[in-house]
């Protein structure tokens, strides 16, 4: 668009752009460097042997003899694989229902008149300002002596269905389908679910996908609530699962390394190959 | 007539299953927690009223107040988080080779989750010899390695360096976007009204991406205040030595869940409630101004 306008100016300034190029080069690398030193740090102490100090002064940032063998005895004690499947069902499970209960919550919200709309409208948004946190208390009694379901990957799928703000999101995406296209089809006889189902979700399909990766991250990441539930092994979920290892494995930091990159695998896989999905979900979500 | 109940029932139909949950997960444990506020409560034996002796024992707990200006210091996260993000997104609004691998890498530490980045930070703290301590004497800076997570003063700055290295990418990618919505002719235009290079972002970048600060300001305040992880993974779940850690989510969990003191809890999560809803009216009010 203004490339092409001022062509002289732009050879002028070529010299110039090349040392602003490396300038902005700079910038980034140190800011590379802050990013990933961190999980240099991780990687380089899972792979120190038995000879190599895990903390020394001055640091020793390599490993003399490299090995894997700490990964190895990670993967024998801790059924790391096990977390992973546990975080996987319960985020599958929480961003399923929720996304379903979500959708079809907006759709009247969004295309329908009733009575009692603007009072349900508000409660919903007022149910934005309740921390989360505040709900941890009587949630947790909810969970010991109602529901009973403690100790189960359950009482870490339920309390997370119902979210106002996807279902806020999603009322503004649907606000943007067309009435006559949902009018044609009550004329044609069309049910208001198969209206939902075939012909507003899925024009709506980007909203869906910020809506599902931000619910994803949230429940894959959550530590508080899974620490309060869950008391067996065998259903940790990865972050519950990482904490322990720390104190399972205090005597050798090694260990407590290779268990650290073993968890984090996963999800940075999931990035790579879903990165834009990742992106545009999260900070979608930010500005819905 | 059948079919007339049917379609006026229709959307609280759809509405059910939203209206369930949220009865049951929010609204109730919000009416809950305002009650068990005024008793004494440790879960095994029903809540007995004590009208308001948990309200009085919060004036008189000194940890608590130590939380309440944890969680407030921890606001100095929030311009921390919005200027290096800002920073980051102008640097990353260019085409240069290469430049999206730097955007993915920026938000790595977003996804990774908080316990993994914990135990990065304490190796990478670590007093006995880890490279921080490790880069500061070989700088010159200290002459003997500093205990950094059991040392009081030293706890809440670490954690508070942890929240904003995981959320800068976060946040650079909401900044990134408002700038490229910002058009090009107003960058022209500053440039033939003689602004420099710095000059340019101040009166045009700046400007041009105000709402975006205004959200992120209240999103990352918001979550500041009520900071858990960082402090529950730093400190090993102590809260640090002499709650020197401690926040507000941070007690109303240990009173909560360690000490199973409910109703006193309850009493600090009726406090948090109180400052949060301070908060968000304030950003409604931030956002009007913004309108008008």
């Amino acid at each position: 668009m203004v490339t092409a306008v001022k062509p002289r100016a732009d050879a002028k300034r070529a010299p110039k752009a090349l040392g602003s190029a490396i300038g902005w080069y700079m910038v980034l690398g140190i800011a590379s460097i802050i990013t990933v030193f961190p999980f240099f740090w991780l990687v380089t102490t899972a792979l120190k042997g038995p000879g190599d100090a895990v903390f020394s002064l001055p640091p020793q940032w390599l490993p003399n003899e490299p090995t894997l063998n700490n990964f190895a005895r990670v993967w024998q004690q801790i059924a790391v694989w096990r977390f992973f499947l546990n975080s996987l069902f319960v985020a599958l499970c929480t961003v399923v229902l929720n996304i379903t209960v979500s959708a079809l919550a907006a759709y009247p919200l969004a295309k329908m008149h009733f009575p009692g709309r603007e009072l349900i409208f508000y409660s919903l948004l007022a149910t934005l300002i309740v921390p989360l946190e505040l709900t941890y208390v009587p949630g947790y009694i909810l969970a010991v002596q109602v529901f009973r379901y403690d100790d189960t990957l359950w009482s870490l799928i339920f309390p997370n269905v119902f979210s106002a703000f996807n279902i806020f999101l999603l009322r503004q995406a649907y606000q943007a389908v067309p009435n006559d296209l949902i009018d044609a089809a009550r004329i044609d006889g069309a049910g208001e679910l198969r209206i939902w189902a075939q012909i507003v979700v899925p024009t709506v399909r980007p909203s869906l996908v910020t809506a599902a990766v931000f619910t994803a991250v949230t429940s894959w990441n959550a530590l508080l609530w899974p620490s309060l539930m869950l008391r067996t092994r065998e259903i940790y979920t990865l972050p519950v699962g990482l904490n322990t290892l720390r104190g399972m494995f205090s005597a050798d930091f090694r260990l407590i390394a290779a268990g650290t990159i073993i968890a984090i695998i996963p999800i940075l896989i999931a990035f790579v190959f879903a990165q834009r999905y990742f992106v545009s979900g999260l900070s979608g979500a930010v500005k819905g | 007539m059948n079919a007339r109940i049917r379609s006026r029932l229709t959307p609280y139909l759809f509405l059910a299953p939203a209206l369930i949950f949220m009865s049951v997960f929010t609204l109730y444990p919000l009416l809950a927690v305002g009650y068990y506020s005024f008793t004494e409560y440790d879960i095994l034996r029903p809540p007995a009223p004590v009208g308001l002796a948990n309200y009085q024992r919060l004036l008189n707990d000194g940890v608590f107040w130590l939380s309440l200006r944890n969680s407030f210091v921890y606001l100095i996260v929030t311009p921390v988080i919005i200027a290096l993000a800002i920073g980051l997104a102008i640097a990353l609004n260019r085409t240069l080779p290469g430049i999206s691998v730097f955007r993915a890498l920026y938000y790595i530490p977003v996804i990774t989750g908080s316990v993994a980045i914990g135990i990065a930070w304490q190796f990478l703290f670590n007093g006995s010899g880890g490279p921080i301590n490790g880069l500061l004497l070989w700088l010159g800076v200290i002459d003997k390695p500093i205990v950094f997570l059991t040392e009081p003063s030293y706890i809440l700055p670490i954690a508070m360096l942890m929240t904003i290295w995981m959320g800068v990418g976060y946040y650079m990618v909401v900044f990134l976007a408002a700038l490229q919505n910002i058009p090009e002719d107003l960058y022209d235009a500053a440039r033939i009204d003689g602004c420099n290079h710095w000059q340019k972002h101040w009166h045009v970048s700046i400007p041009g991406i105000r709402p975006a600060i205004v959200f992120v300001a209240v999103i990352s305040s918001l979550s500041a205040l009520k900071v858990f992880d960082e402090i529950y993974v730093l400190t090993n779940a102590t809260g640090g030595v002499l709650n020197s850690g401690s926040t507000m989510v941070f007690y109303l969990w240990k009173q909560a869940f360690r000490l199973q003191n409910v109703g006193y809890a309850s009493a600090i999560a009726m406090v948090l409630l109180v400052i949060t809803l301070s908060f968000s009216i304030l950003n409604v009010r931030l956002l009007e101004r913004r309108e008008d």
